[in-house]
């Protein structure tokens, strides 16, 4: 058993409400409680280029309804209710990564562009100073790097 | 325009007002759009759909609301 002791529905706490592949139609069902509603929208938002996605609500659970924008069979639409909750899971994951770490990325990419611009600690801190930056040799390229690699120099090589 | 008509009750909850207002701004060309709340859900009235129009415009049409207000939700908390 893969999921010892479980089933798929009780753990994942959604669930096929119906499928009918003569309209290419899935509809599931999920916990309001698992899943935060940017998590729903997310997931949701991958899949609006090859279905149409309606979101509903009904007590303690979203209803969230598919309808292929190509024919598709039941197999390939099971195979999509598998895709939406990998893509919850993922989208989930990313969601509490990037709120853990948020404090992080902002210290490092202020820090990154506070460096880079002498903005955060005076001009002898920076690595260029937007002020004068031909100074810094922010300007001048004497060994030639910001030159075409094909064309003249191409030819002359 | 051919005359056809839909409706569509999308949960108030789960769509922003704001979103379906913009994504019925998007299909005006298509439809015509009137919008009102009725308990926990906007009810969106299309007349005169263009059945000419390629793809299912009422379909779009949810599927452009539910973009507006999954991309409003990430903007409110950028």
């Amino acid at each position: 058993m893969i999921f010892p002791g479980g089933n798929l529905n009780l753990m994942t706490h959604s669930q096929i409400e119906s499928i009918d592949g003569a309209t290419s139609t899935l509809i599931l069902a999920l916990d309001t409680e698992l899943y935060p509603r940017d998590v729903l929208y997310a997931a949701a938002y991958v899949f609006i280029d090859r279905a149409y996605v309606l979101l509903d609500r009904q007590d303690s659970r979203y209803v969230v309804r598919f309808r292929a924008k190509r024919p598709i069979d039941e197999a390939t639409m099971r195979g999509m209710a598998g895709e939406f909750e990998n893509e919850l899971l993922a989208q989930a994951l990313r969601a509490r990564v990037a709120k853990a770490n948020q404090k992080l990325i902002e210290d490092v990419t202020a820090l990154a562009i506070g460096g880079a611009t002498a903005r955060g600690g005076g001009a002898a801190d920076g690595l260029v100073d937007l002020d004068n930056p031909g100074d810094d040799g922010f300007v001048a390229d004497p060994g030639g790097l910001g030159a075409p690699w094909t064309g003249e120099k191409g030819r002359r090589e | 325009m051919s005359g056809a008509r839909s409706t569509v009750r999308l949960h108030r909850e789960l769509y922003a007002e704001q979103a379906i207002a913009d994504a019925a701004a998007t299909f005006a060309d298509f439809a015509k759009f009137a919008i009102r709340s009725e308990g926990d859900y906007a009810v969106v009235e299309l007349n005169d759909i263009d059945t000419e129009a390629e793809g299912d415009v009422v379909a779009e049409f949810c599927n452009f609301a539910l973009a507006n207000t999954a991309v409003m939700r990430k903007d409110d908390h950028a």
